[in-house]
């Protein structure tokens, strides 16, 4: 997720539209959104552009509500992803640094 | 109270989005559990705000905020320390910190004011991006509703490792007893719970946008026109674009 190009590659299928329309929406580039949104919108058509569009937004409120509450991971996730979590690189997110110097159980 | 919404959208967007923003947006405008409607609306005009804060860009340049001082460009209405959480969970929010959250309760903010605020603050975002994506002008704010905040603190709530307190599953009994719909749930959704409207707007919205959080668990549910793939490939990028661990 952290890579573009192997999202992309990932096999799943128009990754290369969506992950552009979520990297257009986290930023504020009013340009590259219209491009983005087109693309989708040509590929995915209107409701998977709103689905998606919809998504999208919804993680930019759950990633809000992770980091400004300091909540731990939850031990099933915790011990479900603790090989993939350092094979991305997971653990150099500033909040997970935080989360480790407090001794707390973010990874 | 003014009706949101997207029926002038250049696409079709399905009367579930609309359904549910307008019922935040109706929360949004009434007294809560520890701000006034007043006060609420002011919130959400203050996220709006924090996108065209001076400070907030210079500081998301800097090696750590912490090294830029300054005042942000805010509406005059809010507390100061309730313009910076507002402020900083809008534009730097993977940079919060323990240490930062205790300077805000030692400014005067209660652990409850602070769960609302972030409930009020995340849906802002979350249905102002919306519209930034489908291309329509964010929705007007709604006129705030008179009364008074119900000071209502659930009594299952307790500390732990988290900022905030929380309700267990086993304590979400009572009036809370809705909250989790009897299942095991996840922290990011336990977060809000010293605000229980909180958590119930978050699924209200997560349950159009994404899916509904009883679905979450099971890697086969889906909703919509995309696969299940297809929407955990958008949410994981956003999250990793926003650095978020969780």
């Amino acid at each position: 997720m952290i890579d573009a190009d192997a999202a992309a590659a990932s096999g799943v299928a128009h990754g290369d539209v969506l992950l552009a329309l979520a990297d257009a929406m986290v930023g504020r580039d009013d340009t590259a959104l219209a491009q983005a949104r087109d693309a989708a919108l040509q590929t995915l058509g209107p409701e998977g552009l709103v689905d998606a569009v919809g998504v999208a937004s919804n993680f930019e409120r759950m990633v809000r509500i992770a980091d400004a509450t300091g909540i731990p991971l939850d031990d099933r996730l915790f011990n479900l992803t603790q090989d993939v979590r350092h094979e991305l690189l997971l653990d150099s997110f500033a909040a997970a640094k935080e989360a480790v110097e407090n001794d707390l159980r973010k990874p | 109270m003014s009706h949101l919404s997207y029926a002038a959208a250049t696409v079709p967007v399905r009367g579930d989005f609309a359904a549910a923003h307008n019922r935040f947006w109706k929360r949004l405008a009434a007294p809560g559990a520890w701000w006034s409607g007043a006060e609420r609306v002011s919130i959400a005009a203050e996220v709006r705000q924090a996108r065209s804060c001076a400070l907030c860009q210079t500081r998301k340049n800097a090696l750590t905020p912490a090294a830029v001082q300054g005042e942000h460009d805010h509406l005059g209405v809010l507390p100061e320390a309730a313009v910076d959480v507002i402020h900083r969970v809008v534009t730097d929010q993977n940079r919060l910190s323990r240490q930062w959250f205790d300077s805000i309760m030692a400014a005067g903010l209660s652990a409850e004011q602070y769960v609302e605020m972030i409930g009020t603050v995340v849906a802002m975002v979350s249905i102002d991006s919306f519209c930034r994506g489908i291309d329509v002008p964010l929705n007007p704010l709604p006129k705030p509703q008179p009364g008074e905040p119900s000071h209502y603190r659930p009594p299952g709530a307790a500390p732990e490792q988290a900022w905030v307190p929380m309700i267990l599953a086993e304590r979400a009994t009572g009036a809370e007893a809705d909250l989790y719909g009897g299942k095991p749930t996840g922290n990011v959704i336990r977060a809000m719970s010293l605000v229980p409207d909180e958590v119930r707007t978050l699924q209200d919205l997560s349950a159009v946008h994404y899916l509904p959080s009883g679905q979450v668990r099971n890697p086969t549910a889906s909703a919509g026109t995309l696969s299940r793939m297809q929407m955990e490939l958008i949410a994981g990028r956003v999250s990793a674009l926003q650095q978020c661990f969780y």
